[in-house]
């Protein structure tokens, strides 16, 4: 369980976090989302320690990080960039690791195999792939088996086999009853792994629910519409509070009836459709709109949907 | 890969209970011995300290043997003691010796930050200054016994060429055995102050050009200005160097008094990191 109370941080005269206040729950895995700069990394650090809030707390397990008497075993933590010194084999950063919480060599063998690691465990970390180190941060997050695990893009860099793994492997540690926080760009992976999910947006937290919520309450129920009579069943449907766009020349977008409606009326007028269907919203769409407003670094043309993904 | 198999969200969500062994300062020894002679660097580094030694040790052996007997001022033979011959050709080599272990005190901290590494150590460690005096501590007695292999090897190594002009002495003399162990503690006391100098700059470079700084830089320019202002040569003896070697060949101050002084260059080093590692966001 991860408390954050009014947790503030500033850099200077930026404010990084933003009076942040949530609670991360044990027994599921929570999502932490935001644009760049939302300040997620930053909230990371300060659960561990690394930096120091400017005002307020956050506590793991019922108390700061730093007066647990085994941290490693409390807080596993996969932090963005790279923490393991480049000459070292990822054998002997493991071991090293272990070694301050007395953890027996047997539990490096095990994290090895766990992530898949075993054939460059003795080759030098400086060597490795983005993929190969991200299995050696996870690797060392799992070292102490701890209570909560806190993962900074866990899948950032792993092929589709790891990021399929480190879903399960997430889902599996929650079931367990840890508690797991981890953040990621890629939102359908996102909607796939997590039970909760927490926007950040400047600093600040804009939602904080579960996906099935978040996803809900951001949705706009459109019906897509394909027929060779688009201009004939746009003035069928014309009304005061629905909205018909007019994707592509024979496929239309229609906000404020249901699909029932649609096909009946359609029906009634003896208009053909090749197509009728409810087009659901995801967490992407969901994210996007939370954070249209937050995001710090906007690429040039915000109209794009596919450019803004591609600059995250 | 896929040796986890996932499981079905049991029923129970009963919060997670962490167990097994927690932090401790022998583990921390331990951690930090593992870092220490996992790095290639640090073979290197040992390495030179002990073959700089040894060639010195062969070296003045042959030059020592040439002059010793002999008064510079008139050429007549002088009965120079034999124990001091020894010394000087034991610890030549560790001038050198210094500048190395400075170089890998800095490394040992300053690659941390670098690499990253720091974030794993101080999560590891939160409250840090543990990690810092473990790390200070393996440091210190590693570069102690390699200090000790050196001066002893060179010591050695001098025996065979100063024994043809007859000039012997024991290992275990008071006389030479003091000045050996002196001289191998400040090496030691050398690499622990560039840990500090290290924590405090973060920066390979900038650490390593400070410490190189103080130890070669700083005597010149203080006996430059010495030339121009009277009273910087009373500074002198305080120089970080200068009382490291005047713990073992006491001139303007005793022993006693020159190791005080290198233990506040130590102490300043090490607590002014010790503070900044404290306070600082790694």
């Amino acid at each position: 369980m991860i408390q954050a109370q009014s947790l503030t941080k500033h850099y200077g005269s930026k404010t990084a976090v933003d009076s942040v206040d949530f609670t991360v729950q044990p027994g599921k895995v929570t999502g932490f989302l935001g644009p760049n700069g939302a300040g997620k990394s930053t909230t990371m650090r300060m659960i561990v320690g690394l930096d120091r809030p400017s005002a307020g707390s956050v506590i793991v397990n019922g108390k700061p990080y730093h007066e647990h008497k085994a941290p490693l075993r409390e807080v596993g933590v996969l932090l963005d960039a790279k923490a393991v010194h480049t000459g070292r084999s990822a054998y002997n950063h493991l071991r090293a690791m272990a070694a301050t919480h007395n953890i027996p060599t047997s539990r490096v063998h095990e994290v090895i195999n766990l992530t898949g690691l075993e054939s460059v465990a003795r080759k030098r970390v400086g060597g490795f792939s983005l993929g190969m180190g991200q299995r050696l941060g996870i690797a060392a997050a799992l070292l102490g088996d701890p209570a909560t695990l806190i993962l900074d893009e866990p899948v950032n860099g792993l092929d589709p086999e790891g990021v399929q793994w480190v879903r399960k492997l997430t889902k599996q540690l929650a079931a367990e009853g840890r508690t797991v926080l981890l953040s990621s760009h890629l939102m359908s992976e996102m909607a796939l792994t997590a039970d909760h999910i927490i926007v950040l947006g400047r600093g600040r937290v804009i939602a904080d629910a579960s996906v099935s919520d978040i996803i809900a309450s951001a949705a706009q129920n459109t019906v897509r519409v394909r027929t060779p009579h688009t201009a004939a069943l746009a003035a069928l449907l014309a009304q005061a509070d629905v909205t018909i766009t007019n994707v592509e020349q024979d496929v239309l977008e229609i906000s404020g009836l249901t699909v029932n409606e649609i096909g009946d009326r359609a029906a009634a007028a003896q208009i053909s459709l090749h197509e009728l269907s409810a087009v659901s919203a995801s967490l992407e769409d969901a994210y996007m709109k939370l954070t249209q407003n937050e995001v710090e670094y906007r690429t040039g043309d915000t109209s794009s949907r596919t450019e803004t993904e591609a600059a995250r | 890969m896929s040796t986890v198999t996932p499981t079905q969200p049991s029923t129970s969500r009963a919060s997670f209970v962490p167990t097994g062994s927690g932090l401790s300062f022998t583990g921390l020894l331990r951690s930090e011995t593992i870092k220490l002679w996992s790095l290639r660097s640090t073979y290197w580094t040992y390495s030179l300290v002990i073959v700089a030694a040894l060639g010195f040790g062969v070296l003045m052996s042959f030059a020592l043997s040439a002059t010793a007997g002999l008064d510079p001022a008139t050429g007549a033979p002088m009965p120079m003691e034999s124990a001091q011959i020894f010394v000087i050709a034991s610890t030549s080599g560790l001038a050198l010796g210094q500048l190395i272990v400075a170089v890998l005190g800095v490394l040992s901290i300053s690659g941390e930050y670098s690499s990253g590494m720091i974030k794993s150590t101080l999560t590891a460690v939160p409250n840090r200054l543990p990690a810092l005096w473990a790390k200070v501590i393996v440091l210190f007695v590693f570069t102690f016994l390699i200090g000790l292999v050196s001066v002893v090897g060179a010591f050695l190594a001098a025996v065979p060429r100063l024994g043809v002009e007859n000039i012997t002495a024991s290992l275990f003399d008071v006389d030479v055995l003091l000045p050996l162990l002196g001289n191998v503690l400040f090496l030691a006391l050398i690499a622990v102050f560039a840990v500090g100098i290290g924590t405090i700059v973060r920066s390979s470079a900038g650490g390593i050009a400070t410490v190189l700084g103080i130890l070669l830089l700083l005597p010149t320019v203080v006996a430059l200005f010495s030339m121009l202002v009277e009273w910087v040569n009373d500074i002198v003896p305080f120089l970080f160097t200068v009382a490291g070697s005047e713990m073992v060949y006491p001139n303007t101050m005793e022993s006693w008094q020159a190791f005080l002084v290198v233990i506040a260059w130590v102490a300043v080093s090490l607590g002014t990191a010790a503070l900044l590692l404290k306070r600082r966001d790694a």
